[in-house]
């Protein structure tokens, strides 16, 4: 890949409670492009997903070696303030889970977490954040209301503002649409598209078709390893691997 | 034709069967029904038999003149049954209680939950429970030797018997309590909010104070308002610190005063009063007062829970009753009241250089919060968290530590198998042993059949209807029963109605009474945890309702009803006040030979020795260890089954 990286993974490996989840995985994440990551279930996608923004430090019993680096710098290290890496890099969850409060409050809430107390700056953040998650128009006269009463296409681009809101750098995506009807999984792609101008972005999907319309790049994984990574039209139409082939043509998974 | 007739003939052997088993079918429902309709019934008789007795106190004196007189003084020349005194002194020790239990609770719920590694957690949890099952005499027996002590030398005054003492005592007993319900709130919190809110970039404290108590907060809100109950019901505990003065404190945040509570009133004065009489009744009136107080808070606390359990958990789709532009307002008065109410208290409670060094402390906080860093907010936070969890561990310790230590060199075995002497001072406790088991092991012979009939109706037989929903109404107000409203009633309804006598048989059904919700309640969550396939697929089979529920469905749920079980036994060893009127006898130098004599008992024993019989302090620290073993390791062994068949059932 030529473009600048700006997430470089070297030779990393994971376990859960010592079964081997990743086996050196090495990537190169290019800045300002749509990312996908894709295969089988169980492949280790999400998890590697999760190490970006160490968000599996929440799990019991996890060990991991190798190195990660953000702009070039290892986030692996205990030193590393996990808060502020996870302010660079937000994260889109499968299940759209917005917290049990207004519309509002929840997009508020990262700005409000980093420290943005002044009521009118909130506001041109919120609706910022809520434009540019293209869900503006569809909540402007509701601010106020439950962010649970909305549907779970709405919700899960609700949870894209929010994520937007404290201005990341990088967003994860952990198969942002497989809870979605296919009307709200295609308002999702389009936003994708939009948000690259802006973000790096890395998904996770299960499902082909999206990796190739959304992403620039696709990395292919298979029992906790990396085994393929390039530009998409490249990896669909030329894969260098016989497993990606097999995988791609509908051979297995 | 043919056919015709043969399938005819098969059908009519058939019925034939079925018309029997639909008989027996219906029999065992209808029993099933009469033990569930049971807790009901109990409830209209205690209702009905205090009103009997309490009514003569709402005619004579008045209800106004009986609730709101500021005077009580049943035995004096001129009797005055005034009950304010007594109404404030509940309130006030409960709201002591309150503010004593709720921060130390609430963050050890949040320690256990969210900070705790899971070694730690798999300790604390049952350590937590065993503080549980510490029996309230023991609690008191421990705050007249211990706290009151305490609050009288680092106050020097002349007694420590005060409304702190009982206060902090009470906080203590209803800290398990809080701290169970609320850490199951805290835990039921989805996973997904935590991440959502971590994967922003928020620190794990802003995560936890700002989405996940939120989150969590009607089930901590039902931790409180049950801890509320545990602490206006409660007898002995509070009897035995309080002081017992009935007067309201003067001023009135002084809580150094003596207070005295109703229940404390009833506990006191049962005893000595002459049946029938005017202050007999003054006292069942009491009891009416307690029940319909301790009634409306279980109540709201259950329907909470319930609404929770409805799937509602952090649907807030309801405007809150407060408009939003109110509402900042509104939170800073509450914040001015509660601060101004904290200062009062501190200046006079805390010697006057803690008060102003608490007091520049919180200052210095308000101010300067804004300068800290998220993080350095978070460990603040969290030491206070931590703090609160080792306190709570350490207050375990001290309580069981000093009964051991003290109790241990009393044991012998002659004080195993000897009677007392000498009204307990010298000889053994072996009456009280016997009795004690005696009076459980009849009180759960009573309650077990009756209260897993119940159960099976209400899971098994029934789906949710009017008619359950009074059942289950019924065990959730017995359940929040005081145990010495028991007490009152046993005396009024067994001991004198049904003249049974003073009598180990009319403790075995007061205690029995007492523990039948708590019997019904595991059962029916045992039954609940079988998998509604297993009941399909015997049902598709053929069987008959009846043979599945005995043959697939009970089975399995044994190791949890086993456990209630003996959780209950462990209750009902440690429990005072429902015998006080209706079993027990101080002193005996026999067995009792029949059902209709009295019997010693382990919490009564302990309760007279404390607090009657001066220089018997070697066989009071034996008596607490030996009731404190018996308790402590009736819940250690619930514990265990429940976590060797619960370890089992996950492979």
């Amino acid at each position: 890949m030529s473009e600048s990286a700006i997430i470089t993974t070297n030779n990393v490996n994971l376990w859960y409670n010592g079964k081997r989840a990743l086996e050196s995985v090495s990537i190169k994440i290019p800045r300002n492009k749509v990312t996908a990551l894709i295969g089988p279930s169980g492949c280790g996608k999400s998890t590697l997903l999760r190490c970006f923004n160490r968000l599996n430090d929440l799990i019991d019993h996890v060990k991991i070696t190798g190195e990660i680096t953000l702009d070039d710098k290892n986030i692996q290290e205990s030193g590393t303030d996990v808060v502020v890496l996870r302010k660079k890099v937000g994260m889109v969850f499968q299940k759209p889970n917005p917290f049990p409060k207004s519309i509002y409050e929840n997009v508020a809430y990262g700005p409000r977490v980093h420290g943005v107390k002044d009521k009118a700056e909130l506001d041109t953040i919120v609706e910022h954040s809520l434009r540019h998650a293209a869900i503006w128009e569809e909540v402007k006269d509701r601010l106020d209301d439950s962010a649970l009463g909305l549907s779970g296409g709405q919700q899960q681009r609700l949870c894209i503002a929010r994520t937007l809101a404290v201005e990341p750098e990088v967003i994860l995506m952990d198969e942002p649409c497989s809870a979605l009807d296919p009307i709200a999984t295609a308002k999702i792609e389009n936003l994708i598209d939009l948000l690259k101008k802006d973000y790096t972005v890395i998904i996770v999907t299960h499902n082909m078709q999206q990796a190739a319309r959304v992403s620039d790049y696709t990395g292919f994984m298979y029992l906790g390893k990396l085994i393929e990574c390039g530009k998409t039209v490249q990896i669909f139409e030329h894969p260098q691997e016989e497993l990606t082939e097999n995988y791609i043509t509908g051979r297995f998974g | 034709m043919h056919v015709l007739k043969k399938m005819n003939g098969a059908l009519s052997t058939s019925t034939g069967t079925s018309r029997f088993s639909f008989v027996k079918e219906r029999a065992i429902k209808t029993l099933f029904f009469c033990t569930a309709s049971l807790a009901v019934v109990v409830v209209t008789f205690i209702l009905l038999f205090l009103l009997r007795d309490g009514y003569p106190v709402f005619t004579d004196v008045g209800i106004i003149p009986f609730l709101f007189g500021d005077t009580w003084a049943p035995t004096a020349v001129e009797p005055l049954y005034g009950i304010f005194p007594l109404i404030v002194g509940t309130l006030l020790v409960t709201i002591g209680a309150i503010v004593f239990a709720v921060p130390l609770s609430i963050g050890c719920a949040i320690y256990v939950s969210e900070l705790a590694s899971p070694r730690v957690k798999n300790v604390l949890k049952p350590a937590i429970e065993l503080l549980a099952g510490i029996p309230s005499v023991v609690y008191g027996f421990f705050g007249l030797i211990v706290l009151t002590d305490f609050i009288r030398v680092s106050f020097n005054i002349p007694t420590g018997e005060t409304w702190l003492a009982a206060s902090i005592l009470l906080g203590i007993m209803a800290l398990p309590t809080i701290i169970s319900v609320s850490e199951d709130a805290i835990s039921a919190v989805p996973r997904e909010f935590k991440e959502g809110s971590l994967a922003i970039g928020a620190t794990r404290w802003q995560t936890i104070s700002k989405v996940i108590v939120p989150a969590a907060i009607s089930g901590i809100a039902a931790a409180i308002i049950l801890g509320i109950g545990r602490a206006i019901g409660e007898t002995m505990a509070v009897m035995m610190v309080a002081g017992n003065a009935a007067v309201i404190p003067d001023p009135i945040w002084n809580v150094l005063s003596p207070i005295r509570t109703l229940t404390a009133t009833l506990g006191i004065e049962m005893g000595e009063v002459s049946v029938g009489g005017e202050h007999y009744s003054a006292l069942f009136g009491i009891a009416v007062v307690l029940l319909i107080i301790t009634l409306i808070i279980n109540l709201s606390a259950v329907a909470i829970l319930r609404h929770l359990k409805e799937g509602q958990v952090g649907r807030s789709d309801r405007k809150s009753f407060i408009p939003a532009s109110l509402q900042e307002p509104f939170k800073r008065i509450v914040m001015i009241i509660l601060i101004a109410g904290l200062v009062l208290f501190l200046f006079t409670a805390a010697p006057w250089y803690l008060a102003v060094a608490i007091v520049l402390g919180a200052g210095a906080w308000y101010f300067g919060r804004d300068r800290l860093s998220g993080k350095q907010i978070e460990m603040i936070s969290f030491g206070f968290i931590i703090a609160a969890a080792v306190t709570v561990v350490a207050i375990l310790v001290i309580i069981l530590g000093y009964i051991i230590v003290n109790g241990f060199p009393a044991l012998s075995w002659d004080f195993l198998t000897q009677p007392p002497r000498d009204l307990g001072r010298a000889g053994g406790i072996f009456p009280a042993i016997v009795g004690t088991l005696y009076l459980v092991a009849g009180a759960i012979l009573i309650a077990l059949p009756l209260g897993v009939g119940a159960a099976i109706y209400l899971v098994e037989y029934t789906r949710e209807g009017r008619i359950t929903r009074l059942i289950r109404t019924g065990v959730d107000l017995l359940n929040g029963t005081p145990s010495i409203v028991f007490g009152l009633f046993g005396f009024a309804f067994i001991v004198l109605f049904l003249s049974v006598g003073v009598s180990l048989l009319a403790g075995q059904i007061t205690l029995a009474l007492m523990i039948l919700p708590t019997v019904i309640r595991t059962t029916e969550e045992s039954l609940k945890t079988i998998p509604q396939t297993f009941r399909e697929g015997s049902l598709a089979l053929g069987a008959t309702r009846w043979q599945t529920i005995s043959k697939v469905v009970l089975p399995p749920a044994v190791p949890g009803i086993v456990t209630g079980a003996i959780l209950c036994i462990g209750r009902a060893a440690g429990e005072t006040a429902p015998i006080m009127f209706t079993a027990v006898v101080f002193s005996s130098r026999f067995l009792p030979t029949s059902e209709f004599q009295p019997v010693m008992a382990l919490p009564y024993h302990l309760f007279i020795l404390a607090t009657n019989v001066p220089g018997a302090a070697t066989n009071q620290y034996g008596t607490a260890l030996v009731l404190l073993a018996l308790v402590v390791g009736m819940y250690g062994i619930a514990i265990i089954i429940r976590t060797h068949f619960q370890k089992k059932s996950l492979g």
